[in-house]
C-alpha cells in the first residue's frame, strides 16, 4: 500500500511540474502576445510632429504675409504657403487626427480654425500690401493654438506613452515571473527526469544482472532445457541439449523442435508437448534416441511442463537429460531379478523333490515295520511250521515227506528273500542308486527266461506266449530291469488271476517301440484305483490275504521310465492287462 | 514607351523654350544622377506616365480609397536613373531619402487622383506617394509610413 501510495507521489510531482509548466507557458505567450499586438506604432501617436509643422506652416505664412507687405514675394507664394497651411489644417480635420483632437478637446478650436480659414481665403487671393498687418494679426492666434496643441498632444502622448510603458512593464513582469515558475517547474522535471533515469537505469543494471545470471545458470546446467513459444517455435535451446541431441542452437532457434531433432517428432513426444501447450505437465522416462554418431540408443527422461503467465499459457518448457546409465542399471537388476526367480523355482523344485523323498522315505519305513509284521512273518510261519514237522517226524519221515516239506520251507524263505530284495530296490531307487545300463537286448529271449522262472514257482499256472510280429524284437534297455518289470507283472498275473484261468504274454511292435502285454483274467481293477496302484506301497483291495509289499507295480513303472519305456495299465479289455512299452533299438541310439 | 516619354519631356521642353508663362504646371522637378542632369514635368507628362490604379487604406485618413497615378520605378526607367536613393522632397521642406529597392520590391505609385478627383495643394496634392499598404504586413511599419510624401514637388536621385 505504502509503495504504491509513493509511486503515486513519484508520478504526481513530475505530473504537477508539467502542469505548472504549461500553463505558466500559455500566461507568457498570451502576455507577450499582448505585448507584441500594443508596439504598433499608430501614426496618430505622432500629432506633436503634426502640430509642430503645422505652427511651422502659420509661421512661414506670417512671414511670407510679411514679406509681401515689404513687396519682397509674389502672390504665387503667398498662395502656396496658405495651401500648406490649408492642406495642414484638412489633415488635422481628417479621420485619426479629428478623432485625437476630440480626445483632447480641442475639436471645438479645430473647427473656428477651419472657419477662420474660410473667411480668410479671400484676403489671401486678393491681397494688398495694407491688409497685411490685420492678416497678420488674424493668423497669429493659429500659430498660438498648434502651439498650444502641440503642448497638449506631447503631454497626452507621453501620458500614453508612459502608460503603456507601465502596462509593458507589468506584463513583462508577469512574463519574467512566469519564466521564472517555468524554470522551477522545468528544473522539478530535470532533476525527476535525473531521479527516474539514475533509476531506471539502476533498475536496468539488476534486471541485466538477474539476466544474465539466469542465461548463466541455464546454460551451465546440466540438464538440457528447452523452451517453447505458443507458435510451437524453440525461444531457447541450451547448451546441454546440443549435447545430448547433438544439434547447435543456432540451428534451433526459431524452428518447430519436430523439424530440428526427429526425437521431437516421435507421438508420444509430440502429444506430450501439444499438452504442454494446453497446460499439462508430463514426465516421460526412458525415451530411446538414436543418435547418429552412436550405435547403442540414448534413453532420455524428459519433463514437459506448461509456462504460464498469470493465467495465459505462452509456451512449455522441456526438461531432459540422459538416463542411459539408470535404464542400464534397470535393465540389469530386471535380469539379476529373473534369473534370481530361475533360481528359486530351481530350488523350490529340488527341494520340493527332496522333501517328497523324505517323506517318501518316512512313509516307507512307517509302513516298512507293518509290511515286516504282515509280509515277512507269513512266510516265516510256513517255513517254521514245515521244520517243526520234520523235526516232530524225526527219523518217521520218508524220504519224500522230507523234501517235500524242506521244499515248502524253501520256498517260503525264497518268498522272503523277494520281500526283502524288492524292499531294498525300493529303497535303492528312493536313494538314486538304481541307473539304467541300457544296451540293445532281444525281448523275446528275456520273456522266454522271465516266464520259464516263473513257471518253475508256479507249476500250477500255465503261461502262454504268443508273438505277433515276425523277426527279431530287439530293445534298447537294461535287460535286468526289463527282467525285474516283467517278473514283477507276472507274478501279479499270476497272484490275481482267477483260480484254472490261464496267464498270457503277447509280443508285439510297431516302427518305434515294442509292447509285452501280461494278461489274465480276473476282475476289472475298479476305476478309482486305476491310478493309485501305481503308487508307492499302494495295495488294492483283491490285494487282501495275498503276499506282496505293494511296491512291485511301482517299481516296474519307474524302472521302465528310466529307459524311455512306460509301464501302463491297458483300458476296456477283458480281464485286466498290463502293457510294458520299450523303445526299439535303433543304430543311432546309444 | 521610352520613346513615347521622351517625346513628351521633348515636347516639354519645346514649350518651356517657348512660353516661360506656363512654369506653374510645373509639377515635378527630377534631379540627380539621371541622364539629362535635371527634368521638370508638366502635368501632362506626368498623364502620359503608364497609368496604375492600387486600393489601400493610410495612416492619416479613415477607410480604404483607390490612387490613381504612375509607379516611381515607371518614372525612374523612364528618365535612366542610375542612382540607389531618392530624396523626396515637399513643398513644405519635408525629405524623406527613400532606397530605389522599395519601388522595385512593392508597387509604389505616385498618385495624382484619390477616389477619382485630383488631389490639390490644399490638400496632399498635387502627388502623393502611396504604398500598397495594405498588401504587405512588412508596410504596416511607421519606418515606411514616413515615407508616403504628400505634396511632392522635387525628387533627387543619388
Amino acid at each position: 500500500m505504502s509503495r504504491f501510495a509513493g509511486s503515486s507521489l513519484r508520478l504526481a510531482l513530475p505530473l504537477a511540474a508539467v502542469l505548472v509548466f504549461a500553463v505558466l507557458l500559455a500566461f507568457s505567450l498570451q502576455r507577450m502576445f499582448e505585448v507584441e499586438r500594443g508596439m504598433r506604432v499608430e501614426a496618430e501617436q505622432n500629432m506633436l510632429w503634426v502640430f509642430h509643422q503645422s505652427e511651422v506652416t502659420v509661421l512661414r505664412l506670417i512671414e511670407t504675409v510679411a514679406l509681401a507687405e515689404l513687396g519682397q514675394t509674389d502672390p504665387d507664394e503667398l498662395a502656396l504657403r496658405f495651401d500648406l497651411l490649408a492642406s495642414r489644417v484638412a489633415l488635422l480635420n481628417d479621420g485619426p487626427q479629428r478623432r485625437f483632437l476630440e480626445h483632447v478637446g480641442l475639436d471645438g478650436d479645430l473647427d473656428a480654425l477651419v472657419a477662420s480659414l474660410v473667411r480668410l481665403a479671400p484676403s489671401i487671393e486678393t491681397f494688398t500690401p495694407a491688409q497685411g498687418a490685420r492678416l497678420r494679426q488674424e493668423l497669429t492666434p493659429l500659430a498660438r493654438f498648434f502651439g498650444r496643441a502641440a503642448n497638449t498632444a506631447m503631454i497626452a502622448e507621453w501620458d500614453e506613452l508612459g502608460g503603456r510603458l507601465e502596462t509593458y512593464r507589468d506584463q513583462l513582469g508577469q512574463i519574467i515571473l512566469s519564466l521564472i515558475g517555468i524554470m522551477i517547474a522545468g528544473g522539478v522535471l530535470t532533476i525527476t527526469l535525473f531521479v527516474s533515469r539514475h533509476q531506471s537505469r539502476q533498475k536496468n543494471r539488476m534486471l541485466r544482472r538477474e539476466r544474465d545470471f539466469s542465461g548463466l545458470l541455464i546454460s551451465s546446467s546440466g540438464e538440457g532445457i528447452i523452451a517453447i513459444d505458443s507458435a510451437g517455435k524453440c525461444t531457447l535451446w541450451n547448451g546441454a541439449v546440443s549435447a545430448i541431441l547433438g544439434v547447435p542452437a543456432e540451428q534451433a532457434l526459431g524452428r518447430a523442435p519436430a523439424s530440428v531433432a526427429g526425437f521431437f517428432d516421435m507421438s508420444t513426444i509430440r502429444q506430450a508437448l501439444s499438452e504442454a501447450l494446453e497446460g499439462q505437465t508430463s514426465i516421460l522416462s526412458f525415451q530411446p534416441f538414436f543418435s547418429p554418431d552412436s550405435e547403442r540408443p540414448l534413453y532420455l527422461d524428459v519433463s514437459f511442463f506448461p509456462m504460464r503467465n498469470e493465467a495465459e499459457i505462452i509456451g512449455a518448457i522441456v526438461f531432459m537429460h540422459d538416463a542411459s546409465d539408470k535404464y542400464a542399471a534397470q535393465q540389469k537388476d530386471a535380469q539379476d531379478r529373473d534369473r534370481l526367480e530361475e533360481l528359486v523355482a530351481e530350488r523350490t523344485q529340488e527341494l520340493n523333490n527332496a522333501l517328497k523323498r523324505e517323506r517318501s522315505a518316512a512313509d516307507l519305513y512307517r509302513n516298512f515295520a507293518a509290511m515286516v509284521s504282515h509280509q515277512f512273518r507269513t512266510p516265516l510261519a510256513v517255513a517254521d511250521s514245515a521244520l517243526q514237522r520234520l523235526i516232530r517226524r524225526g527219523p518217521h519221515a520218508d524220504i519224500d515227506e522230507v523234501a517235500e516239506r524242506a521244499g515248502r520251507a524253501r520256498n517260503a524263505i525264497s518268498g522272503l528273500t523277494r520281500l526283502v530284495d524288492s524292499t531294498l530296490d525300493a529303497a535303492r531307487l528312493d536313494a538314486g542308486q538304481i541307473g539304467a545300463r541300457r544296451v540293445q537286448c532281444d525281448l523275446a529271449d528275456t520273456i522266454q527266461t522271465v516266464c520259464t522262472s516263473q513257471c518253475e514257482g508256479t507249476q500250477q499256472r500255465p503261461i502262454e506266449i504268443t508273438q505277433e510280429t515276425s523277426g527279431r524284437h530287439i530293445a534298447f534297455c537294461d535287460p535286468t530291469h526289463v527282467e525285474q518289470v516283467l517278473a514283477n507283472l507276472l507274478s501279479n498275473a499270476v497272484k490275481y488271476a482267477d483260480p484254472g484261468t490261464p496267464v498270457s504274454v503277447r509280443l508285439h511292435s510297431d516302427t518305434e517301440s515294442l509292447f509285452c502285454d501280461v494278461h489274465n483274467i480276473a476282475a476289472p481293477i475298479p476305476r478309482h484305483e486305476q491310478d493309485q496302484i501305481f503308487e508307492r506301497n499302494h495295495r488294492g483291495a483283491n490285494s487282501i490275504g495275498v503276499e506282496g509289499t505293494g511296491i512291485g507295480l511301482f517299481m516296474a513303472r519307474t524302472l521302465a521310465r528310466m529307459q524311455d519305456g512306460e509301464v501302463s495299465l491297458l483300458p476296456y479289455t477283458d480281464g485286466v492287462t498290463f502293457r510294458m512299452t520299450l523303445p526299439r533299438y535303433t543304430a543311432g541310439a546309444s | 514607351m521610352l520613346k513615347r516619354a521622351i517625346a513628351a519631356i521633348t515636347c516639354w521642353l519645346f514649350f518651356t523654350g517657348n512660353a516661360m508663362a506656363d512654369e506653374s504646371d510645373r509639377i515635378l522637378e527630377i534631379t540627380g544622377l539621371i541622364t539629362d542632369g535635371s527634368v521638370t514635368l508638366d502635368l501632362r507628362a506626368v498623364h502620359d506616365l503608364p497609368i496604375t490604379t492600387i486600393e489601400t487604406s493610410t495612416v492619416v485618413t479613415d477607410g480604404i480609397h483607390s490612387f490613381t497615378g504612375f509607379l516611381m520605378r515607371d518614372l525612374l526607367e523612364e528618365v535612366q536613373s542610375t542612382g540607389e536613393t531618392v530624396t523626396a522632397i515637399a513643398l513644405n521642406y519635408y525629405a524623406v531619402d527613400i532606397p530605389i529597392t522599395d519601388f522595385y520590391d512593392y508597387d509604389v505609385v505616385v498618385a495624382y487622383e484619390m477616389d477619382g478627383e485630383t488631389l490639390t495643394r490644399d490638400g496632399k496634392g498635387p502627388l502623393w506617394i502611396v504604398y500598397p499598404r495594405d498588401d504587405y504586413q512588412a508596410l504596416q511599419d511607421i519606418r515606411f509610413d514616413y515615407r508616403w510624401v504628400w505634396q511632392l514637388y522635387q525628387i533627387d536621385i543619388k
